[in-house]
């Protein structure tokens, strides 16, 4: 067994020596939960990943140089995601990609920034694809660091000018998971329905720990006896699919109103219950009336078993070549510039990236689960339908963000 | 002239002898040469994760190995000495940037200490009710222990810092040195002189008298109790002590990764401890060290090469149990003893015969699971130390039966050459 294990050392050092000197690819580093109960939220993720390196591969790489994607497991674990960041840096990987948790993009914000700062001329960028604390943007935010997700405020803001709109809501109960993100989510929820529409009383407000609970039927109770004719819910992962669950098992009638409604194994496991229920706000939908976006979600089910739901990595990664391309160079240092300020179409409309805080501003989407689309996810024939477009205007919020820029 | 004799057997166990020196000039001088044979930024993250590993599983094995206290819990005084240490790193921060107070002129190598002062002091508010028996009972009170930690850990947000813990800046305080701690060949140094500092003290500690009746408490607690010491004040003190050594490589860690979470107070990192010291070998003092270099290795490259690496992890720990419960260690002393004794070239056949029937049986191992991964959706072909297989076909499962039947083979006919002599 020793010798086995000094076989690998040796085996590792070499690789280590060998991956500088390849200079004509660029590797991204997916750190997100790959293996365990979260998996499902980073395995699509990965996939989609590839799938879309290979589109901008075909269609001359970054500023040239090939796009590899690189997935690193990180169990959702702040502590592992530093060690897999390190790992990567050690491999020469100098942009980093991460979405799933808030309490790990926290860990990789502050880590990169010092790591560039210990570095200098061997910066690491950090795009964020899903991690939607708003403080990323606001206080915490860091010039390494760019969001290509609405962050969490901009969702809510979205999201109750839909609900005050609708006359029929009188009560509201929020589920959210115990962490940073699941507490702005409740906070800005309260504060903006209190601005929106001061007649809508919050009849509960419960918090769960992140990834333990494995039946959510006493917190359905409680939401039933609560009288509420409206849930919010910013859970992602496996606490959405099974909160939705026990609520079909459980018979809830009110609807869902969620960030992550759509996330992969809820259509399945809802099938006819969840129709006309789980509500999603999300910068994509389900209806791929696009036809391009409709062959690539074909394409994409058929390879991989996953649907195509990342619309924002296919944005993140059209930009990141834009702005290769732009600064003529795969620097992150070049990229960081050329990032701030641009402005790409996508299918949805113009996105731009905001340089005063590195936060994407984009149009929203929101879109309930339906019977018999066109498209259907999962293998089936449900998948989202679009209710309302929120233009990119009524999606925009104010920053207190005073970005520190390196001279 | 009973007294006399006594007297005169102390001083010759305490004459300084050269001998006893030579491990650890040895010790030293391989911490020194170390980094400037593996330059690389990689090899860095990973000694100073064995750094912090060695003297969390020597920590652990004070308790199991020496006093005979199985452990579900120890990854508590680990975790609170880390945090100790982390809020003592945020405190030297914030005086820093307001250049004055205590904490302003408190250097961030030390912090290992406030580590070892934090897990002590949890050792000592803890320990006093479960240190009255070992054991079972010991086991299952320090597994409650754990878990309950743990759990605290995500209710106060305000210590622990919630599901993203809290995370603190090493270059900050006075340097001490010239060690600005930036890059972790810097933090190196740093761990290098607090893992060779523990190891010493905790070597120290198994010569003292209390470090010895823990062995006597280990072996027959009720004689112990009969010649007049109670076996409970001796295993809290021992606790205490190996709490110390707990929340000091807690500290190193706080350094080392700046940041902690409540995950480390819990179940996984305890059995972390349990498996380094158990596949080093709990009855020899640097057993624990050989199992967290190769424990620590394992976990972090294997799965590189392998999506079974856990599965392997676990395999190890199965066999070195049911096989070798001495570990590691056990064996190198083993062969130590017969060359002491002149014994080395009678026995040695029969162990070299044993090792290549060990490595045999284990290359049809990893072979078979290596198939039985690809099959689960993995890839095409199987490469195991250069040999390449297809994941459809039979030559794969020929080579791993091959394997495992010469290994079965050469285990029985080498057998007699280990009994004859044993």
């Amino acid at each position: 067994m020793l010798k086995s294990v000094r076989t690998l050392v040796t085996a590792s050092l070499l690789l280590a020596g060998t991956a500088v000197s390849a200079a004509e690819t660029v590797k991204l580093a997916l750190i997100d939960p790959l293996t365990g109960p979260m998996a499902a939220a980073g395995q699509p993720a990965f996939e989609h990943l590839k799938l879309e390196a290979e589109r901008i591969n075909a269609n001359g790489g970054l500023n040239g140089a090939k796009l590899e994607i690189v997935g690193l497991d990180n169990k959702v674990n702040p502590q592992e995601s530093l060690v897999q960041l390190q790992k990567a840096i050690n491999d020469g990987i100098q942009l980093v990609t991460q979405g799933n948790g808030s309490s790990v993009a926290s860990a990789l914000i502050t880590s990169v920034e010092k790591h560039n700062r210990r570095n200098p001329g061997e910066e690491v960028l950090y795009l964020n694809y899903a991690a939607v604390d708003p403080a990323f943007t606001n206080d915490r935010c860091s010039y390494w660091h760019f969001r290509f997700d609405a962050n969490a405020d901009m969702k809510m803001n979205a999201l109750t000018n839909y609900i005050a709109s609708n006359k029929d809501i009188h009560k509201v109960y929020l589920i959210n998971q115990d962490y940073s993100f699941g507490h702005a989510v409740s906070k800005s929820a309260q504060e903006m329905l209190k601005q929106k529409r001061p007649d809508i009383e919050i009849v509960g407000n419960d918090f769960h720990p992140l990834a333990k609970v494995k039946d959510f039927t006493p917190y359905v109770s409680k939401i039933q006896a609560s009288g509420a004719d409206a849930v919010i819910s910013g859970n992602w992962g496996q606490d959405i699919t099974l909160l939705v669950k026990a609520a079909a098992e459980f018979g809830l009638k009110a609807p869902f109103y969620t960030y992550y409604g759509a996330s992969s194994g809820v259509v399945t496991q809802l099938g006819d219950k969840g129709v006309d229920r789980i509500y999603q706000i999300n910068e994509y939908y389900g209806d791929f009336e696009d036809p391009e976006m409709a062959k690539r979600q074909v394409e994409m089910y058929e390879k991989t078993g996953w649907d195509f739901y990342y619309l924002r990595l296919s944005t993140m990664l059209d930009m990141l070549k834009a702005a290769a391309d732009k600064a003529g160079s795969t620097d992150p240092k070049d990229l960081a510039k050329a990032l701030e300020g641009l402005s790409i179409e996508t299918p949805t409309g113009e996105v731009t990236m905001r340089a005063e805080d590195h936060q994407i501003q984009l149009p929203m989407f929101i879109s309930v689960m339906q019977d018999g689309m066109k498209y259907g996810a999962e293998g089936t024939d449900y998948n989202f339908h679009k209710v309302a477009e929120i233009a990119r205007e009524d999606v925009t919020l104010p920053t207190t963000c005073r970005m520190r820029r390196p001279n | 002239m009973s007294d006399d004799m006594t007297a005169t057997m102390i001083r010759s166990n305490n004459r300084f002898s050269l001998r006893g020196l030579v491990p650890w000039l040895v010790f030293a001088a391989v911490l020194l040469i170390l980094p400037f044979i593996f330059t690389d930024g990689f090899s860095f993250t990973l000694m100073n994760a064995i750094g912090i590993n060695i003297v969390f599983a020597l920590s652990y094995n004070m308790l199991l190995g020496q006093g005979g206290m199985l452990s579900f819990g120890h990854a508590v005084f680990f975790g609170l000495g880390s945090y100790a240490a982390m809020h003592a790193m945020i405190a030297i921060d914030d005086a820093s940037y307001a250049g004055e107070g205590f904490w302003a002129h408190v250097p961030v190598v030390v912090m290992p200490l406030i580590g070892m002062i934090g897990g002590g002091l949890v050792a000592l508010i803890l320990g006093w009710p479960f240190c009255r028996r070992a054991g079972t009972a010991f086991a299952m009170i320090t597994l409650g222990l754990g878990e309950m930690i743990a759990a605290a850990g995500q209710m106060f947000p305000s210590v622990f810092g919630g599901e993203a813990g809290i995370y603190g800046n090493r270059m900050v305080g006075p340097q001490w040195f010239g060690l600005e701690l930036a890059q972790a060949a810097d933090v190196y140094w740093f761990i290098a002189f607090w893992t060779f500092a523990a190891v010493l003290a905790m070597w120290a500690f198994t010569r003292t008298p209390l470090g010895r009746m823990s062995n006597a408490v280990r072996d027959n607690p009720d004689r112990m109790q009969f010649i007049g010491y109670q076996p409970r004040n001796i295993r809290f003190l021992v606790f205490i002590a190996s709490g110390s050594f707990g929340g000091l490589a807690g500290g190193m860690a706080a350094v080392n990764y700046e940041i902690i979470t409540p995950e480390s107070l819990g179940l996984i990192p305890s059995g972390l401890a349990l498996l380094m010291a158990a596949v080093g070998g709990l009855g020899v003092f640097y057993g624990p060290i050989v199992g967290a270099v190769l424990v620590t290795l394992m976990n972090s490259l294997l799965s590189d090469y392998s999506d079974a690496s856990i599965l392997y992890v676990g395999l190890i720990f199965l066999a070195i149990v049911m096989f070798a419960p001495r570990g590691l260690g056990g064996g190198i002393e083993h062969v130590r003893t017969a060359y002491r004794e002149g014994h080395l070239a009678r026995r040695l056949p029969g162990w070299l015969g044993g090792a290549v029937a060990v490595l045999l049986i284990a290359l049809g191992l990893i072979i078979a699971i290596e198939l039985m991964f690809a099959g689960h959706g993995g890839g095409d072909t199987v490469n195991v130390f250069g040999m390449q297989f297809q994941a459809g076909g039979i030559t794969g499962w020929l080579a791993a039966v091959a394997a495992l039947v010469i290994g079965v083979l050469v285990m029985r006919a080498t057998k007699k050459n280990r009994e004859v002599n044993a």
